[in-house]
């Protein structure tokens, strides 16, 4: 055992004051570790969210003239390596009138082929569960929901279920406009806009917009067939999706030059997402060549300006708005080891004072001026790393019992600290990674350093015969 | 130098000279040319008024303190070292191995016991390796030391309830732990009563006389100063020339 051990412990046994800033460490790291896990748990949520009603890929055409050669473009994007499925859609801005106006974007989608490059199967709502969420806003869907099932996609739209909603619409009021035969096309709303009374289930919606193409105003009834739950509040309240097919007619998206139906893009699903940059490039380069072809060549795509956008390219600002702010709040937390470390470094230079005496003796017995100053540093790293590993183990048992904890203080208070329907979490998320717990440990370890490296300088400079003569 | 040559002294210290720096160019000369030897298992006694230099040559000699001009030679089992020209380790290890404190206050840490105080200065002589292997033997070594200076059973104790020749016999047999070749003793005697006082003389006097352990005691208490072998007096930073020599 070297000297310094053998007293820093007597020193810290015998005294409370050096564990305030222990204490303080330990609040410090485990403030931040439990904030990062949530704030990460959220993050990763969010994505997982936002991914689901997204595709892996997308190529998009300008806005204004669109991408022409639907088939074609499948076909290059289905062709290429590591593209599990390829899905066309339209997106285009509507307003409508409810109690209010308001407006939502519309997305046209193909039925039978958007469950392969998008989870909108997974969050398309039975009857049943529109009727319970809509009864209780707290409501969240049930862990164990039936498998998804890419028909019922189908099957929202289709001719039968839209002559249903009609049936239903039609009950007492004949006046709406629509024979049965010939129902209105659907519409599938997000579960906020069912729960925020703007439109129900069986509403015919007027939805007004402009052509991309001609600048033409575009007025169109939809009848609400059925709703979706994202998780995301800003889809669920603003995205509607229709037939991408009854879109393309009420825009009027017919390229006369072309001689086809034009789209907004197509949506891809990739085996391994991990792969997204190679594959862009591939499917970029092979839609260039097919624009490159002769336009009576069966492969031809039209030539039209594209971009091609993972879904992460897509939601950028809001993912690094959320990145940002986890940044911006571990930075001010960090301030709270910071006043831990000056804790530890006033404590220190009280200790070397009180001890001024001792480190003289210390050096008349032979101890040199380094190991002094081992001894001061030892002491106020033996603190900070004990503060350190108590916030990180608080840290990381708040993070595993954290809905333990959130449902005992909801019990005993009645307060709800996430309530599920603003943050749509019936449980919070938290997620503790190694990064952050470096990106916490690391500082507070070079805070404590360079807080115990002043005193412990100053206590090896200290003259020893002054210390001797002090009584 | 060995053990076969008793003639070359522990401790040498040629043509010492300290001057401290005053404010405006000024400046105290505290020790001036100071000549002087100390021999194996030697008492020697320095005796003066304060603000003669005794305390700073005792610190000179204890390498806890440089001398402006000088030279000090340590010597111990055909070793020599010579100050100045140490490296701070080397003073570290010969004020740790080679010489003893003793001082007017006692100066043992308050947070350690009887026991730990004593063992102070072995476990910082003792490297980290060796720790496990020689604490048994350090330990056994400062209850001999504690049951010699008669502080037997006292071992547990904390210094602060022990009487003021309680812990100036702790900081003996601390100053003794590493079998040191010199005790530097500073006033000793200077905070106790005189009951108390005499037994301290009696315990250097024996404990120099069994242990063999030169000693240069620096001292106000002329019966203190009576008991070593030399006395040398000392006025304005030299040796007076009527020292009494009892032992040459």
């Amino acid at each position: 055992m070297q000297y310094q051990t053998f007293l820093s412990r007597r020193y810290l046994k015998r005294r409370w004051a050096p564990w305030a800033a222990t204490v303080a460490v330990a609040l410090g790291v485990f403030s931040l570790i439990s904030v990062l896990a949530v704030m990460e748990g959220f993050k990763l949520e969010m994505k997982e969210r936002i991914r689901g009603s997204l595709s892996h890929l997308v190529v998009k055409g300008s806005a204004m003239r669109l991408l022409v050669g639907e088939d074609p473009l499948l076909q290059a994007a289905r062709q290429t390596e590591g593209v599990e499925a390829a899905s066309p859609f339209i997106e285009t801005l509507a307003i409508y009138k409810s109690t209010v106006l308001d407006y939502c974007i519309l997305r046209g989608i193909d039925p039978s082929t958007e469950p392969e490059v998008s989870d909108f199967d997974l969050y398309l709502l039975s009857d049943d569960e529109i009727e319970q969420l809509q009864a209780d806003p707290f409501r969240m869907l049930p862990e164990d929901r039936p498998p998804p099932d890419p028909q019922r996609v189908a099957d929202v739209f289709s001719l039968e279920r839209r002559r249903q909603m009609l049936r239903w619409n039609l009950r007492g009021d004949a006046g709406v406009g629509f024979a049965e035969e010939a129902p209105p096309q659907g519409l599938v709303v997000g579960i906020e806009a069912l729960r925020s009374g703007r439109v129900a289930l069986g509403d015919i919606v007027q939805l007004s917009t402009y052509s991309p193409v001609s600048y033409e105003p575009r007025i169109g009834k939809f009848i609400v067939v059925g709703a979706f739950q994202s998780g995301v509040y800003e889809q669920d309240q603003r995205w509607a999706y229709s037939d991408i097919r009854a879109l393309q007619q009420l825009l009027d998206l017919w390229d006369e030059e072309a001689q086809d139906m034009r789209i907004t893009g197509i949506s891809l699903r990739l085996a391994d997402y991990s792969q997204a940059s190679q594959i862009k490039d591939q499917i970029h380069q092979e839609i260039s060549r097919r624009m490159d072809l002769d336009p009576t060549e069966e492969d031809a795509i039209p030539w039209r300006s594209l971009e091609i956008k993972t879904w992460e390219n897509q939601r950028e600002n809001l993912l690094q708005a959320v990145e940002i702010e986890k940044r911006i709040i571990a930075a001010m937390m960090l301030l709270i080891v910071a006043f831990a470390a000056a804790m530890i470094f006033l404590i220190l230079m009280l200790l070397v004072i009180e001890k001024n005496r001792d480190l003289g003796v210390l050096r008349a017995l032979g101890a040199t001026r380094s190991g002094v100053v081992r001894l001061v540093l030892k002491q106020g790293m033996f603190l900070c790393i004990t503060g350190a590993a108590i916030g990180l183990f608080g840290g990381w048992l708040l993070t595993e019992n954290i809905n333990e904890i959130h449902e005992s203080i909801y019990r005993a208070t009645g307060l709800r600290l996430f309530p599920p329907d603003i943050y749509y979490l019936e449980q919070i998320p938290a997620h503790l990674r190694w990064q952050d717990m470096v990106l916490v440990c690391a500082p507070t370890l070079i805070f404590g350093f360079f807080g115990s490296l002043l005193p412990a300088l100053w206590a090896g400079r200290r003259d020893p015969i002054k210390a001797l003569h002090h009584e | 130098m060995n053990d076969l040559q008793p003639a070359l002294p522990v401790l040498s210290a040629r043509d010492l000279c300290r001057e401290f720096s005053l404010p405006g160019d000024r400046s105290l000369e505290v020790l001036r040319h100071l000549d002087l030897d100390i021999h194996e298992a030697e008492m020697v006694a320095i005796v003066g008024l304060s603000g003669v230099g005794k305390s700073t040559l005792l610190h000179c000699l204890g390498l806890l303190d440089t001398p402006s001009s000088g030279q000090i030679t340590y010597r111990s089992g055909g070793q020599t070292w010579q100050s100045p020209g140490l490296s701070e380790p080397q003073r570290c290890g010969l004020r740790n191995q080679f010489i003893g404190f003793v001082f007017q206050f006692f100066h043992l840490l308050s947070d350690l016991d009887v026991l730990e105080n004593v063992m102070l200065p072995a476990i910082v002589g003792t490297p980290k390796s060796d720790w496990k292997q020689r604490k048994p033997q350090i330990e056994a070594k400062a209850r001999t030391l504690l049951e010699t200076v008669g502080l037997a059973g006292r071992e547990e104790q904390a210094p602060g309830t022990l009487s003021g020749g309680e812990r100036q016999r702790v900081a003996i047999a601390r100053a003794l732990i590493n079998n040191p070749r010199l005790l530097l003793c500073d006033e000793p005697t200077g905070n106790l009563d005189s009951s108390t006082s005499e037994k301290i003389h009696t315990l250097l006097r024996q404990l120099h006389e069994d242990l063999g352990t030169s000693i240069l005691v620096v001292t106000h208490d002329p019966d203190l100063a009576s008991r070593a072998d030399r006395r040398l007096a000392m006025v304005d930073g030299r040796f007076e020339k009527s020292a009494d020599h009892p032992s040459d």
